[in-house]
């Protein structure tokens, strides 16, 4: 095959329901014949073409197109770009997309044609038995383990932040810092171990601290891909657990259009609103080839509930926005973005504990001993943290198909936080950190007839970080530089793929000698090589086996290296070790992946051997605060391992049910000390069901559907390590209805959802407040979508 | 025309590139300053019987440059057998300049805080009510010989009803006996109810005190 998204993955709609599916095909598509001779003695030509959503016109991405009787499809890129081969003579194509009505049509091939492709969406798209919306799209480490949460599946996370919204994800889960921060975690690991990727740009926020959720609004999204498995051959070193990447999605190109879309979220418990809004379009005439969008949320809740007892100081506040411009030619293309997160989150009350017996005292009680009532006013402590991204990407596109892009990214992340205050009467936050961080990437993807395909890239950073008030890591800069190349080879049902990449990092860090009277300059330098191997292999259309072997070292963080302090609200006075060495992570993968018509399964396995994993370990010595004992626990290294399987199982037996299975279960050991790891996830399953009942009356598109969330006590925990017992196992059950009704010619969304049905108390053994009170109780969260067109390409206005 | 248009996108990536590498801010290390900090805690008393009879006890937490304790010490509190003292309480930030009296802007936040005396050993559990310095969970001894000393407090609050603070107290000692005294500040926002549990602790400290 040709292309590099060579899919196995078979799409047959072959089922009884296939008639809904036809039913609302619009066959809008048109052929343009395009560059010239195709060679006479060539077996096979090529067919090109770009596939579009037919009222939108808006690519789609990840659409398959293939050539009925022949085995294999090819998938569109981020452009709505497919390109395929096929033999001289009559040929029927079909082109589906999930949600869309699939065409088939029937050309004939003489010579070197673009067939291009406008899909309908389909009303009774979610009627549809077709499971293949897994179908893997572009994938930068082909053979790593991939999941993207987009479509009604995103939607019905929208409101909640980044981390709870891939919960859905099997082998991810959060750690959380009370209900308002959370940070996403996969196969075990979080923080600087799982890279964030917002709109392509690494997110270089102050992301060692357990209590620092991601900057990133959710709202941005039409994509959320996440790679588990130690990815930092492509996205940097550090990625030792995985990647997540937030991906808008591509900028519209049908000139002389407009469009927006409104989102309107609302939950009961903390009555928290949420407003997003989103303008986009593409010039004509003269400014043919400019597109752009604007994009901003707003969010404010108040104090959340748990079953029996209000959390005092729970409220949230943010304000983001964004805004993009692109200029797009044939051939190249450059794309400028910015976008602002900003957000004041309340920390619980009670919390700031500032001695052993304190929280010793916390846990006894369990909960809260003052009530509080509802407010949405958001007093100390809390945390006030902007983000802001600017980022240039230019591409061009070379006749061989291959491809030059270039990007630049500055970033700059301010985070205050404000402790409670007991006696002074200071307005200044307990912590002032300021990182900011310039990046710039060049990556050449190629791909040939013969079956190779690839990337290869340098990237280089810079990042400062100044701090001010209390200390807890000192000033530092780093320079980081890397180099790396991938490349895949595809022959008949074989895929293999390699790659290496070497980074090299010097930090110097700036610090008051705790001791003396004079400033510590401390410089040190990590380099290292990392490198992945891999290879899939198609059993048949439908079935396939992937195994990668991933090598990626991560240097020690600025806070393992360098901190010195007291850790607000855990009792524990933190210390750091400047001798620490890189962590190595050996990972290894195994996936199956099943996928027909009514059944889908993706199971994976993984061993992840870290040597020198860097954590806390109590030294058994107490700090004397004033305020009482603090345990004291210092950085050091180990090696561990982490296993694991990840199961998911999509289920569609008959008419528009759908059954959905989703385990996670890990297991972590520390291979030094012979014992367990702190806060590993314990087994979570996932049991779903949904109905998908259609059209009835002016309710399009509805789906009723449950969910049942079992989250096992965690047993494997070692001793002397933690304040309290893991909490028990809980069973959570969540319920929604979602369905489409015509506003104003449109077709909105409206979500009707409630978590935690019963309303069940219980604390999650990942939340770090799970020693002072319980989880969230029920939420009752409604949504609405309504998407809306200002222009179409006439330029004539159709709405209002 | 492309190739130049992206030579310049290059070159304008570059410049932006070095120039951002050319902050200098990290290197100007900013002081650390806490916004609270207690370096030294005293309690002084004054003998009802005889106001040129004054004793007191001090706390003091010696600091590194990253206003961490690296040290603590403390002195013996001394009293009489069989007397009253009054008491008040003086605490201070002297990483701050001029130097600053914490126990002042207690006494201005005095709706959120309440200081508890605890003598230890004790033969038989305080009485626990929201007018008692006594600290709730104190371990009970029988065969250890108690510490002779009870405590009042006697300044009140604007809270409605009031409530204690501790900030001025009266200390009662019986029979000659050695111990120590706990001395615990609670912060109370919005939870102060006389009782120990809301909140959390400002100071927690010990001093050996001896009755003779």
């Amino acid at each position: 095959m040709l292309h590099i998204y060579y899919i196995f993955v078979a799409l047959t709609i072959r089922t009884v329901l296939n008639k809904y599916t036809l039913l609302l095909i619009f066959i809008p598509f048109f052929i343009v014949f395009a560059h010239g001779q195709g060679n006479t003695t060539m077996p096979q030509v090529h067919l090109s073409g770009k596939i579009v959503d037919a009222f939108s016109n808006v690519p789609l991405a990840a659409a398959s197109v293939s050539i009925t009787g022949t085995p294999g499809q090819v998938l569109s890129d981020k452009n709505g770009l497919y390109a395929l081969r096929a033999h001289p003579g009559a040929v029927r194509l079909h082109c589906q997309y999930i949600g869309y009505a699939s065409v088939d049509t029937l050309i004939t091939v003489s010579k070197e044609i673009q067939v291009n492709f406008s899909l309908s969406p389909t009303t009774q798209s979610l009627s549809q038995v077709n499971i293949v919306s897994t179908a893997a799209p572009h994938q930068e480490i082909a053979t790593q383990n991939l999941t993207i949460l987009q479509g009604n599946d995103l939607d019905r996370t929208r409101g909640l932040s980044l981390g709870d919204a891939l919960k859905s994800i099997t082998g991810v889960t959060t750690f959380q810092t009370g209900p308002s921060i959370a940070k996403p975690v996969i196969h075990g690991l979080t923080g600087a171990r799982v890279l964030i990727l917002n709109n392509g740009v690494t997110l270089q926020a102050q992301q060692w601290g357990q209590e620092h959720a991601p900057e990133i609004d959710p709202f941005i999204a039409n994509q959320i891909e996440v790679i588990k498995g130690a990815a930092g051959i492509r996205y940097g070193s550090d990625a030792i657990a995985g990647v997540i990447s937030v991906k808008p999605k591509p900028l519209p190109t049908d000139t002389g259009t407009m469009n927006g879309e409104a989102n309107a979220v609302a939950m009961t418990n903390s009555r928290l609103g949420a407003f997003s809004a989103m303008l986009e379009g593409a010039l004509g005439k003269k400014l043919a080839g400019f597109s752009y969008r604007l994009q901003g949320t707003f969010k404010r809740g108040g104090d959340v509930s748990t079953p029996n007892y209000l959390l005092g100081n729970t409220g949230l506040m943010e304000t983001d926005f964004s805004a993009a411009l692109q200029y797009y030619h044939k051939n190249y293309g450059i794309e400028g973005y910015y976008s602002d997160f900003d957000t004041k989150l309340g920390i619980e009350y009670d919390t700031d504990v500032g001695s052993l017996s304190d929280l010793e005292m916390r846990i006894a009680e369990g909960g809260p001993v003052t009530l509080y009532n509802f407010s949405y006013f958001i007093d100390r402590p809390y945390q006030q943290v902007n983000h802001s991204t600017a980022k240039v990407r230019s591409f061009y596109n070379f006749s061989d198909s291959s491809k030059l892009e270039l990007q630049y990214a500055y970033q700059v992340n301010t985070r205050k936080e404000y402790e409670e205050l007991s006696y002074s009467p200071s307005l200044n936050p307990a912590l002032y950190l300021q990182i900011h961080t310039t990046t710039l990437e060049l990556n050449w993807e190629h791909k040939d007839g013969s079956g190779f395909s690839g990337s290869a890239g340098l990237s280089g950073m810079n990042q400062g970080n100044v701090r001010m008030y209390e200390y807890l890591i000192p000033n530092f800069i780093d320079y980081d530089g890397a180099a790396y190349a991938i490349e895949k080879y595809t022959h008949k049902n074989w895929l293999f793929e390699a790659g290496a990449r070497y980074d090299y990092r010097w930090l110097r860090a700036f610090a008051f000698d705790a001791n003396a009277a004079k400033i510590d300059v401390t410089t040190t330098n990590y380099s290292g090589v990392s490198g992945t191997l891999g290879s899939t292999y198609n059993f048949s259309d439908n079935f396939k086996v992937t195994a990668n072997y991933s090598a990626t070292f991560r240097p020690p963080s600025i806070n393992e290296l360098y901190i010195d302090g007291e850790h607000a609200s855990l009792a524990e006075f933190e210390i750091g070790d400047a001798n620490l060495k890189t962590e190595h992570a050996n990972d290894f993968s195994l996936t199956f992946n099943y996928t027909s018509s009514w059944l889908a399964i993706n199971a994976e396995g993984y061993y992840n051997q870290i040597n020198d994993f860097i954590f806390e370990e109590p030294t058994g010595t107490f700090y004397h605060a004033p305020g009482g004992e603090l345990l004291e626990f210092q950085y050091t290294q180990a090696n561990v391992y982490f296993r694991g399987l990840d199961l998911g199982i999509t289920l569609k037996p008959v008419g528009g049910l759908e059954i959905n299975s989703k385990s996670s279960l890990i297991y972590a050991w520390n291979e030094t000390i012979n014992n367990y790891l702190i806060y590993t996830p314990p087994l979570r399953l996932q049991n779903g069901v949904a109905y998908h009942f259609g059209k009835i009356g002016s309710f399009k598109d509805l789906v009723v559907g449950g969910e049942d969330i079992y989250v096992a006590k965690q047993k494997d925990v070692p001793a002397g390590y933690d304040f309290a017992p893991p909490p028990n196992a809980y069973n959570l059950i969540n319920v929604h209805v979602g369905f489409k009704l015509l506003i104003n010619k449109t077709d909105a969304d409206f979500d009707i959802a409630a978590n935690n049905l019963m309303n069940v108390a219980y604390k999650d053994y990942l939340d770090r407040f799970r020693y002072f009170a319980d989880e969230p109780g029920r939420n009752i969260i409604f949504r609405l979508r309504v998407p809306f067109k200002i222009l179409t390409n006439n330029n004539r206005s159709i709405n209002n | 025309m492309i190739k130049l248009k992206h030579t310049v996108y290059v070159l304008l990536g570059t410049a932006l590139f070095y120039a951002s590498c050319s902050n200098k801010s990290e290197e100007a290390v900013q002081p650390n300053i806490a916004n609270e900090t207690i370096t030294q805690a005293t309690l002084k008393f004054t003998n009802q019987a005889n106001s040129a009879d004054t004793t007191s006890c001090t706390y003091t937490f010696h600091l590194d440059n990253n206003d961490n304790v690296t040290s603590v010490d403390s002195t013996t509190l001394v009293l009489k057998a069989n007397s009253k003292y009054n008491g008040v309480v003086y605490m201070l930030d002297q990483t701050q300049t001029p130097v600053f009296v914490v126990s002042n802007e207690i006494k201005q936040r005095e709706n959120y805080h309440l200081f508890f005396y605890q003598p230890t050993p004790i033969a038989s559990a305080p009485v626990i009510s929201n007018t008692s310095p006594y600290i709730p969970g104190t371990p009970v001894s029988a065969s250890v010989p108690p510490l002779n000393l009870s405590i009042v407090r006697t300044d009140q609050d604007t809270n409605n009803p009031p409530l204690q603070i501790g900030l001025s107290m009266v200390f009662t000692t019986g029979a000659a006996s050695t111990g120590k005294l706990r001395w615990v500040l609670r912060h109370q926002p919005n939870a102060k109810n006389g009782t120990y549990a809301p909140g959390s602790s400002d100071l927690d400290v010990n001093f050996i005190t001896i009755i003779q």
